[in-house]
């Protein structure tokens, strides 16, 4: 394997629209734009599918499906529930968390039909000012912070598309603590990129969480 | 299963990363879609996840999956869009169909000026010169819309093939290495049949009888031909075949022969791959 490719990526409220303008071309049957997509996103994709399926092969596959299911759907791109990347991204790790669940219980991949969207899609992006200055390192240092218990249950659930439930019986944990932890671990990973919630009044769940954690649960 | 604004919060962490049982995913969706009062900790979680999916570091994917990708995409157009895709093959048939109806009509009116008179024979000339130009024009052009033509029905045929084997879930997708370095790629679609499609851009322009040709090692260490083609300027390569002999790993090369009567390997290997059934 070579040297890391750069990341390129809008980092800028203008570059976000121009994308959403690009998605528009693509929405309107312009390969060209989707031709652009692939060349600005192919690596970020490539690395996630890599790193949730771990095979090559299915990587592959799961990247062609991904950016296929951002064609076929780019009319359903809704600027502001978030950036391209995020929509493009969250598209290729449902499609590479569906093809390894297939695989566990034996189902043979196809043709992707199944079009629900993951749940980050209908979340709210709301950190778009944020996105500037945060960078992939960031993310991995914030990710290596964290209490290795939280960070485990967050990685099960994230790359390896295990359920509480599941995660509990993998690293023989009691479900009520491996809840604790997803939920500790994501408050504290908040906390590590953008800062604290400033004493939002519309998140208590995250403010007990929060304070949780500074006791030590982990 | 309804739930309280209380439960969905506490549910919230597991299900923005989707690690709910299928029930609760459900039950939160179907909560946050008729709940009046603001979830802001579901994106205030959720808004994590684009971070958490560039943590991994970026990898360059192999250079073949760019063109098959675009391959797709465009073979999704095409059978979104059948009436441009008629329009477009209406337009190439009239072209094709029009250089002899043009041929006639020139001779005639070139005739009729050579009749007219000793003056304006040099204008006739000119004017029956124009009209050869103009034949051969239009039939070379006409030549080269039916081969573009042509070439495009052949690179939708292969297109189809390939994603009908790739489609297949016990196909086995093997990318070749680059041999010499000089920007070949291509990749093998082996199907436990025996059913193979290899698929090569990027090859040099093959002179004479310079012939490139696919072989498949096995167990056996016996190369077996697979098949073999010319290229053109596109760079392209394609062999498909069926009921292949497989084994469990095989060894795959692609070589340029001075001729077809190669019985063996013997030219350099250009690319190569290991396959595993």
């Amino acid at each position: 394997m070579g040297a890391a490719p750069a990341l390129v990526t809008p980092d800028n409220q203008a570059d976000w629209h121009s994308e959403a303008e690009l998605m528009r071309q693509v929405a309107a049957g312009d390969t060209g734009g989707l031709e652009t997509l692939y060349d600005r996103y192919h690596a970020m994709a490539y690395a996630l599918a890599l790193r949730i399926t771990t095979e090559t092969g299915l990587a592959e596959d799961v990247v062609q499906d991904s950016f296929l299911g951002v064609w076929r759907n780019a009319a359903r791109y809704a600027e502001p529930k978030g950036s391209v990347r995020g929509w493009l991204l969250a598209i290729v790790r449902h499609r590479a968390i569906d093809a390894i669940r297939r695989q566990r219980i034996g189902v043979a991949l196809g043709d992707t039909t199944d079009d629900t969207l993951p749940a980050s899609l209908t979340i709210p992006d709301i950190w778009p000012e944020v996105a500037g200055r945060l960078d992939a390192e960031q993310v991995r240092q914030a990710l290596t912070a964290l209490p290795p218990a939280q960070r485990e249950v967050i990685e099960l659930a994230y790359f390896d598309g295990l359920t509480q439930r599941e995660i509990a019986t993998h690293t023989n944990a009691p479900l009520g603590t491996v809840k604790s932890r997803m939920r500790l671990g994501l408050v504290a990973l908040r906390q590590q990129l953008v800062g604290d919630t400033d004493g939002r009044a519309d998140v208590p769940a995250l403010g007990v969480a929060a304070s949780a954690g500074k006791k030590g649960l982990v | 299963m309804a739930l309280t604004c209380d439960r969905v919060r506490e549910l919230a962490s597991g299900f923005v990363l989707g690690a709910l049982e299928p029930d609760e995913m459900a039950a939160v969706r179907h909560h946050v879609d008729h709940c009046r009062k603001p979830h802001q900790e579901l994106a205030e979680l959720g808004g994590i996840l684009p971070y958490l999916a560039v943590a991994p570091e970026p990898v360059e994917p192999p250079a073949w999956l760019r063109g098959s990708v675009i391959a797709a995409v465009k073979a999704d157009f095409q059978a979104r869009r059948p009436d441009e895709h008629r329009v477009v093959e209406r337009v190439a048939a009239t072209a094709t169909t029009s250089a002899p109806s043009v041929l006639p009509d020139a001779t005639v009116i070139s005739l009729e000026g050579v009749r007219r008179s000793r003056s304006s024979r040099a204008v006739t000339w000119i004017t029956r010169i124009a009209a050869a130009v103009a034949v051969v024009a239009l039939a070379g052009y006409a030549f080269a819309i039916q081969s573009d033509l042509n070439k495009a029905k052949q690179d939708q045929s292969h297109l189809a093939a390939v994603l009908n084997v790739i489609g297949q879930p016990d196909t086995i997708k093997v990318s070749l290495t680059d041999n010499e370095g000089k920007g070949a790629n291509g990749f093998v679609a082996l199907r436990p049949n025996g059913h193979v499609i290899v698929n090569l851009n990027g090859l040099a322009v093959t002179h004479g009888d310079e012939t490139y040709m696919v072989w498949l090692t096995g167990a056996n260490n016996v190369p077996v031909k697979v098949g073999a083609f010319t290229v053109g300027d596109d760079g392209k390569g394609w062999v498909e075949v069926e009921n292949v002999s497989t084994s469990a790993s095989m060894w795959i090369s692609v070589c340029r022969e001075p001729n077809s009567n190669a019985t063996k390997p013997t030219g350099p290997t250009i690319l190569s791959g290991t396959i595993s059934l």
